[in-house]
């Protein structure tokens, strides 16, 4: 007996112990900072950072790396085909070609600057070791690794995750590289180190890496190729111009191309920095990634289209002929339908059901979806303005953020140039944008959707207890008017997005009675704070539907279950949808089983042996389309 | 007896206590988080994370409060605001966390860079607590809300969809393990070195050493892909019930929900779980018989004349179950826990499933749930051990 309090008494102590060590410190002490750092510049930049470094970093050029001629050479070893190969083993070489990257944009983009447009490297050896020999990097007798003659190896370290994919293609690329004579120390790190906030990539420990990029509808790439985007101590690791590339005319270019809104425009300061990087070589380019779908053979409507990444995008016109009920299969359920403040993939796919997008992004161009039209500057929905401002005004400013303007603050004129406002009024382009929608919009009970709904979505989402990541579009905002089925927003002076022609706000069920218990149980959906909105089921799991299909059961960890919404404003072709929650690892089994009709990109890795199988014996249809993930390796062109 | 449970009780309260502050802590300092990725999650996109909306998120998620404060909220609900006595608001101005801190880049040696906190530029304090969601406490039974799995609503939901699904898998499968393997042990000790007793434990072997997850996809392929290809009679391949109707040859239509649907997806996984845990149990049961049959007394019981049935269950059966009890209490928090490895290869909706999930999701208040339901069961389990050696063993008293 007397052992076991003992047992107690320790454990308690242990605890405590623990408890106290968690205590966060609120006061450092001076002397464990200087034991490991000489401090010798202190400055204090974003308010809550404070730098101490022992001399600038990241000034230094990388002593193989900085040479062009090297990294030209080590693209011209590379053969991506076998990478895509090694990748995805399954894959015909006609449908590995077609992944197959040679810029930072996918080739059925709109702002891709087309085959052979830009620097081209060729897989071919022989070359590449041409290039290393020039550049200094000779091969020694009986050697397979090159050297310089003041004996430097020609060796690098490789960092990229542990994914089994990357693993694959990482090996053979390995084996490229080591046959020009080039040594790859292969790392493959997890990636929570390799993505963390203040380890691996953010903090630029790397030679050389490899990882993933999302293409997206609109190419973006401010942060990624500008000369102000790249992580240092002194900007508090902003950025993700890992690999420090600074190249004036694509800075420039990438600049523009993100600050101007004729869609001509953007094609042609976006070739510039595609130009100017295949020049550069700051990182090879390899292969968009599949994505893979397979669903029973009989399934019709059904297609995953590159760019859009909502596969259920045309669920209205999904069928299996005979049966009444499709069955998707998900490996992640989603944590909410309050699609403000869960934004997982699943959890709008499912969402999407019920319909929440303005838009879809089909081959990576915009269609409307509940808009009437996209409100374009070409057809006049929307206006360019120029506005003159004044100290105190908000406006948003150079680095968009939204600031009240006061001397020093720098803004980019009408002019489309950067300027320091001095107190004098300056001219600014403004946004004002009107946003139509469909007439034929009507609620899951019959309703239609009112204006009343419209200011009810404005308004959540701008308020800052709904639990919202980012109220960046609100701030922008400066006026709102709302008029029936559509709202015309007055944007900031200086917010010129590209996107400016989607609708930016959305609306909900004003009228959605409450039934849940609780203090609103009785009222409308308008009568709920926004804090209390994720809590709400009526929010959180039985979100009303203004899509092709209504929600009627979620059981938690098991499905959920649609119907067809008799009130949408398309006819639904299958009368039942069913989401089942799967694990990955008992996914594959349920389809060719027949429980479940279809999995999606998120399910599937990619192809399998069993799906290619099934598939030759007419029991499911595969479908592999490029993805909007490219893989490519990035060269650190400094060290640390 | 009353005493001893008394005492017991009391201890078992503060080791409950104990273990759940040691694994809040744990869970809470492991490195990961619900703020992983954020910064940079939102960079390429459109929208920039500013520090404002940060150290927002970070007070969402609570971890804007000093570590004993958050957990004793979620123990107790306490605090929630400043201290009220007879009107009187004390303590109003204690800091207990901190909004916004201050990080500083620093550089060692080899000229590696690490971020740390340094200081605190914005500190909550006990007023700033009034107002904000909080729990009413695991003590007084409520969980909290979700941070991930069920975004904001309550982790009780979570519980419940899971632990019916898991108390019928593991329920069922540990009594037929019992049903089966207990007799099976008892026979080949007693009939050690037959032809019975070498079959039994070569299978009994191999049955412990393959791993769950082979075993479990072995079963899919051969009970469902494969005769369901062939056309011939098939088990589903996973989950707990069916989402719609299906035809089974032999059977006939089966309807989703129905009886006989959860009776034929239970089939696999309380096989696979059953087969591995009668492996286990049944050579233990055969190792502990056979030291007690060589034991005086069960000589003594035979040369006393008695009949080899009575001999083996009265005598010796009941010795060699007193190690063998040890085994079986503690079962009861995997009555709960559930079988993570068995779940996943089925996607049975069940408790170790919801666990790894949990952790995977940096979604700690579901997954401290788990961990002190397990925490109470298995004390629980201990006191039940030890009262059912009182009873197996006469010589054990309470003291």
């Amino acid at each position: 007996m007397k052992q076991k309090s003992m047992l107690v008494l320790a454990l308690v102590v242990i605890a405590s112990l623990v408890l106290a060590a968690c205590q966060p410190q609120t006061i450092v002490k001076t002397v464990e900072v200087t034991k490991e750092v000489k401090v010798v510049e202190t400055q204090v930049v974003e308010k809550t950072q404070v730098v101490e470094v022992e001399r600038k970093a990241f000034t230094t050029p990388h002593p193989i790396l900085s040479d062009l001629k090297v990294r030209q050479a080590m693209y011209h070893c590379t053969n991506k085909l076998d990478l895509v190969k090694a990748g995805y083993p399954l894959i015909s070489d006609e449908d590995a070609a077609k992944l197959i990257m040679d810029t930072f944009i996918p080739k059925n983009h709109w702002a891709y600057a087309g085959e052979g447009a830009v620097q081209q490297y060729p897989f071919d050896p022989e070359k590449g070791k041409a290039l290393l020999e020039e550049a200094g990097w000779k091969l020694p007798e009986g050697a397979n690794v090159r050297q310089k003659d003041d004996g430097t190896v020609l060796a690098l370290k490789f960092y990229t995750t542990t994914a089994a994919f990357r693993q694959a293609w990482a090996a053979v690329w390995e084996k490229q590289m080591a046959a020009c004579g080039i040594q790859i120390l292969r790392n493959h790190v997890p990636a929570s180190w390799w993505f963390g906030d203040t380890t691996g990539l953010q903090v630029r420990d790397f030679e050389i890496g490899a990882f993933a990029w999302v293409g997206q509808a609109d190419p973006g790439g401010q942060t990624l190729w500008a000369c102000d985007q790249i992580p240092l101590p002194e900007n508090n690791w902003q950025g993700q111009n890992y690999m420090g590339w600074c190249n004036p005319k694509a800075d420039e270019a990438i600049k523009k191309a993100n600050n101007t809104l004729i869609k001509e425009e953007r094609i042609k300061w976006y070739k510039v920095v595609q130009e100017e990087y295949a020049k550069d070589v700051p990182a090879i380019p390899l292969f968009n990634r599949t994505e893979t779908f397979s669903a029973v053979s009989t399934l019709q409507g059904f297609a995953p289209t590159p760019g859009e990444e909502y596969y259920t995008y045309n669920v209205y016109d999904w069928e299996i002929p005979g049966k009444d009920t499709i069955v998707i299969g998900f490996t992640q359920e989603p944590a909410s339908l309050f699609t403000l403040v869960e934004s997982a993939m699943v959890a709008n796919l499912a969402a999407g059901l019920m319909g929440f997008r303005s838009y879809t992004s089909l081959n990576y161009d915009f269609q409307p979806e509940t808009m009437k039209q996209l409100s374009t500057i070409e057809n006049g929905l929307a206006q360019n303005n120029d506005v003159e401002v004044k100290e105190g005004d908000m406006v948003l400013d150079a680095s968009g953020n939204p600031v009240k303007l006061e001397k020093g603050v720098k803004v980019i004129n009408s002019e489309g140039q950067e300027v320091e406002f001095d107190g004098t009024p300056v001219k600014m382009k403004q946004l004002v944008v009107k946003y139509e929608f469909r007439d034929d919009l009507k609620w899951q009970d019959g309703s239609p959707v009112t204006q009343a709904d419209f200011e009810l979505g404005y308004k959540i989402a701008c308020d800052r207890e709904s639990g919202a990541t980012t109220f960046i579009t609100c701030d922008k905002t400066q006026a709102i008017e709302f008029n029936g089925l559509s709202y015309t927003v007055t944007w900031l002076p200086g917010v010129q997005d590209p996107l400016y022609f989607l609708a930016p706000y959305g609306f909900y069920p004003s009228n959605q009675p409450i039934e849940s218990e609780g203090p609103y149980k009785g009222k409308t959906l308008k009568d709920v704070p926004a804090k209390d909105w994720a809590t709400l089921p009526e929010v959180a799991e039985k979100r009303w539907s203004y899509g092709p299909y209504v929600i009627k059961e979620w059981v938690k960890g098991e499905k959920m279950v649609f119907e067809a919404n008799p009130n949408y404003y398309r006819p639904v072709k299958t009368k039942n949808l069913v989401i089942a929650f799967l694990t990955p690892e008992n996914a594959e089994a349920q389809l060719l089983t027949g429980a479940v009709d279809l999995l999606g990109s998120e399910t599937l890795a990619g192809l399998t042996e069993q799906l290619v199988n099934a598939e030759k014996e007419g029991k499911v249809k595969n479908y592999v389309i490029a993805g909007a993930t490219w893989e490519h390796i990035d060269f650190n062109l400094w060290v640390k | 007896m009353t005493s001893y449970l008394i005492r017991r009780l009391f201890q078992m309260i503060i080791v409950i206590l104990v273990s759940a502050a040691a694994s809040y802590a744990l869970l809470n300092l492991a490195p990961g988080g619900p703020l992983t990725g954020l910064r940079q999650m939102q960079q390429n996109s459109r929208f920039r994370i500013t520090e404002e909306d940060f150290a927002r998120i970070r007070a969402y998620f609570e971890l804007d409060l000093y570590l004993p404060v958050r957990f004793s909220r979620w123990l107790i609900g306490f605090p929630s605001g400043p201290v009220k006595i007879f009107g009187q608001e004390l303590f109003a101005n204690v800091p207990v966390g901190c909004y916004k801190e201050i990080q500083a880049t620093f550089q060692d040696a080899k000229g590696n860079f690490s971020v740390r906190t340094i200081g605190c530029k914005e500190y909550v304090y006990l007023k700033d607590l009034e107002g904000r969601r909080v729990s009413k406490g695991v003590l007084r039974g409520d969980f909290g809300n979700s941070w991930r799995l069920n975004r904001d609503r309550p982790v009780v939901d979570l519980l419940v969809s899971r632990i019916p699904n898991t108390v019928k898998l593991m329920g069922i499968s540990t009594l037929l393990a019992l049903v089966i393997g207990l007799p099976l042990g008892v026979y080949s000790a007693v009939k050690q070195y037959s032809r019975f007793d070498y079959i039994f434990t070569s299978l009994a072997f191999m049955g412990s050493a393959m791993p769950t997850f082979f075993f479990g996809i072995l079963s899919i392929m051969i009970f469902s892909i494969v005769p369901n290809r062939l056309g011939w009679f098939y088990l589903p391949a996973g989950s707990a019930t069916a989402v719609r109707d299906y035809t089974i040859p032999l059977l006939g239509t089966v309807k989703a929900g129905s009886g006989l649907d959860q009776g034929l997806h239970l089939v696999l996984p309380v096989f696979v779980l059953t087969i591995v845990s009668i492996a286990g149990w049944s050579r233990f049961i055969r190792g502990s018989m056979l030291e007690v049959l060589r034991q005086d007394y069960v000589r003594t019981a035979r040369a006393k004349g008695l009949v080899e049935r009575v001999v083996i269950m009265k005598h010796a059966l009941r010795n060699g179950l007193i190690p063998f009890v040890t085994i079986v209490v503690f079962t009861l928090p995997g009555l709960i826990g559930g079988a993570i490895i068995t779940e996943t290869i089925f996607s049975w909706p069940g408790m170790g499933r919801l666990y790894f999930l949990a952790l995977g999701d940096s979604d700690y208040p579901t997954a401290m749930a788990i961990l002190f339901l397990t925490a109470v069961l298995t004390v629980i389990a201990t006191l039940l051990r030890d009262i059912l050696y009182t009873i197996v063993d006469p010589r054990i008293r309470f003291s």
